[in-house]
């Protein structure tokens, strides 16, 4: 018998402890986040944030919220997302760049279910609308940053080049010129088109030339003659030999390190690229300018942003508290106390109006970078094609290289893309 | 007696019990899940719809890029499985024979193998570099090179570097196997065939080679396996870039469900790779049975 009572007496103790860490269990979010760089980690789990970490600070300052936050790198972010959706087990917020597709397969949650709306007014309303397909937004902007072109002022001096480029033509004439002066030493102009970011090649290129992904109506204009010329273009400038030799392989961080090596003249790139040359020990102090474009057509930069978006969860036990907690987590992130961290960080663009106060106080060279954003154009990520068009102008650029026909390979991505 | 002889019938396993159970989560399982991944419809975002039968085949081969990158499998797995056997078998034979520095030599012989695939294909990667690259460094220090050479100039000549860096670093792994052969035949055999009269090649003919025959079907056939298998020297060096060009089977069904996001047609080709693989290697077991039935 006694056996028996303390048997049911651990039963019970057991069962009351689970009742209770149930209530204590409240809500837990799973939350991935894209890995910008080595600080991304320490900024959210280790020590980056003033000797504590995000995770820990929010969970302080929000009792009844537990994080289960994971940090991972870009490339396997993709994976690691379809493979957790495959499983059921998709994560409740998510921080990556596309979102069309989880959209358009019904596994998001529209913002306005979730995120408080003196938040939601807080982001440049120009990025919302990249993430808006027929009236919902499915997404918010995390960070953005701007392209430019960057040049070697020493190098160009010494090539005799006195202007910066403005147009293709002049572009041309100061590759030649930078040539001629260090033959083999130097390459004037770094071209990318790897599967890593070549679609970033099209956009300079096709918008420098009034061309592009689409029409003013939103349909795909893959083959129009402006896009033509101007990949023809593109890929004469590799074939004349002003650009590193491989740009089928060579990535933007090879030819970074190029540039902050001396051994390029110009390139493209975000406005983190003096951050990164600090970062490699490089010297080169590069120069900014507006992209180049062909005569007659106007210059426009490239805005790139990533995003933050929640999954639906049909099995949460109470959709009200789970909404609210990620819009807490929302909060927090934006907070300017902790965002302007987060965004000078890694040296990339806010998306807040909150933020830009305290960041173009801290450095004001940032004022100039968000007027460039402010004029920026984005890519079609909001079309459902996105992700095919994105590899399909990567494959014609790179069957361009080996002598393709422009003109016949973006035909025939256009009638793959729209079925025509 | 009668528990005794259930005792034994039950035993043996009991004891493979563990290994057939891990066998069965780790290779079985997941198995199974790529051949009904195969004949589903999945979404892009990774969601699993119902069953579509022969669609993700028919997709799969019918890709523009297909036919390119199964002739590059081909030459892939038939120039480094027959070059390396080749090399190491010479290799092989130079380790047997009795000289100075003999274990130095076998030991320098592991460190390819020993090395991780990625980490070997990104030093080649940085070796034929054109702008810091150490080969054009070394040439060009030499006096041998006025200006860089581009040893990437084509993909082409990217695919026979590739082909190149899978050779050396398959070469060890035959010449051990080889070599494990070689130790093994007696030395009383090359007596007989000495004092018959007969030659280096006459004794390589009909004493050494069939003697290693079988290490060389278990190097040969484990290597078709490991270099059709084999992705880090191509997804390191090129990425299967220009356009698939440079792609095998292995990178390509990669970049097919991680890059392009087409996780339907990725499995089909994975099935199509598994079902290649096990024609190979039962054709193998055919040959060693068979073998052993000779014996």
């Amino acid at each position: 018998m006694k056996r028996f009572l303390s048997v049911i007496l651990a039963l019970s103790l057991f069962l009351s402890l689970a009742v209770v860490s149930a209530h204590a269990e409240d809500i837990t979010l799973d939350v991935i986040i894209a890995q910008y760089g080595p600080n991304t980690q320490e900024w959210f789990l280790g020590a980056g944030m003033d000797g504590s970490n995000f995770v820990a600070k929010f969970e302080e300052a929000n009792p009844g919220i537990k994080l289960n936050l994971e940090v991972v790198s870009w490339n396997d972010l993709y994976t690691v997302v379809s493979t957790r959706i495959s499983n059921n087990n998709a994560p409740d917020i998510l921080n990556i760049d596309v979102f069309a597709d989880y959209a358009n397969e019904g596994l998001l949650m529209p913002v306005s279910e979730y995120c408080p709306e003196e938040l939601f007014n807080d982001f440049f309303p120009q990025f919302i609308e990249q993430s808006n397909i027929d009236g919902t937004v499915w997404a918010v902007p995390d960070l953005a940053s701007a392209r430019a072109l960057f040049y070697n002022e020493d190098l160009l001096k010494e090539a005799g080049v006195d202007k910066v480029p403005e147009t293709w033509a002049e572009l041309e004439d100061a590759s030649q010129a930078i040539l001629d002066a260090f033959g083999g030493e130097v390459y004037p102009w770094g071209v990318d088109m790897t599967t890593d970011e070549g679609q970033a090649a099209f956009a300079y290129y096709t918008w420098g030339n009034n061309g592009g992904f689409v029409d003013e109506n939103g349909e795909w204009i893959l083959n129009s003659d402006a896009n033509v010329e101007a990949i023809e273009y593109a890929i004469g400038l590799v074939n004349k030999g002003f650009t590193n030799p491989n740009p089928a392989t060579q990535t933007r961080y090879d030819l970074q390190d190029m540039f902050a090596a001396g051994k390029m003249a110009m390139l493209i790139a975000p406005n983190q690229l003096p951050t990164y040359i600090i970062d490699k020990e490089g010297t080169v102090v590069p120069g900014t300018a507006a992209l180049p474009h062909n005569e007659g057509a106007g210059s426009s930069s490239v805005g790139v942003m990533d995003r933050i978006m929640a999954f639906k969860d049909e099995s949460a036990p109470d959709q009200a508290a789970r909404n609210e907690a990620i819009g807490k987590f929302l909060t927090f992130f934006y907070d300017p106390a902790n965002y302007v961290g987060w965004v000078s960080m890694e040296g990339f663009l806010p998306a807040v109006n909150s933020a830009v106060g305290a960041l173009v106080e801290a450095d004001p060279s940032f004022q100039a970078w968000l007027d460039v954003l402010g004029g920026a154009k984005f890519y079609p990520t909001t079309k459902a094609e996105w992700n095919d068009v994105k590899q399909g102008v990567i494959e014609v650029e790179q069957q361009a290289l080996t002598g393709g026909n422009v003109k016949e390979l973006l035909d025939a991505l256009q009638a793959k893309i729209t079925g025509k | 007696m009668r528990s005794v002889f259930v005792r034994h019938r039950w035993e043996p396993y009991l004891w493979i019990l563990p290994s057939i159970l891990l066998m069965l989560v780790f290779v079985v399982f997941p198995i199974g899940i790529v051949f009904r991944l195969a004949f589903s419809h999945i979404s892009r975002a990774g969601v699993v719809g119902g069953f579509i039968g022969l669609k993700n085949f028919q997709d799969a081969v019918s890709s523009a890029a297909f036919p390119q990158v199964m002739l590059n499998t081909a030459v892939w797995v038939v120039s480094v499985v027959g070059l390396s056997t080749l090399i190491g078998f010479i290799c092989a034979m130079v380790l047997n024979q009795p000289f100075r520095g003999r274990k130095i030599a076998r030991s320098i012989m592991v460190f390819p193998w020993a090395a991780s695939l990625v980490i070997q294909a990104s030093v080649w990667n940085y070796i034929i570099k054109m702008e810091y690259g150490n080969l054009n460094n070394i040439l060009l220090n030499l006096g041998f090179l006025q200006d860089p050479v581009n040893w990437r100039a084509s993909y082409q000549i990217e695919f026979i570097w590739e082909c190149a860096i899978g050779i050396i670093v398959t070469i060890p792994f035959v010449t051990f196997t080889v070599l494990s052969g070689l130790q093994s035949i007696d030395a009383s055999y090359y007596e007989a065939a000495t004092v018959d009269g007969a030659g280096f090649w006459k004794k390589l003919r009909h004493v050494t080679i069939p003697l290693v025959k079988p290490s060389l079907t278990v190097s040969t056939v484990l290597n078709i396996i490991y270099v059709f298998n084999s992705f880090p020297i191509i997804y390191t060096i090129t990425k299967g870039a220009p356009a698939n060009k440079t792609d095998t089977m292995v990178t390509y069904l990669y970049m097919l469900a991680f890059y392009d996001q087409r996780k339907g047609p990725a499995t089909a080709l994975s099935v199509i790779g598994f079902v290649i693989l096990c024609i190979a290697s039962g054709c193998y077991m055919l040959i060693t049975m068979r073998k052993e039935e000779n014996l």
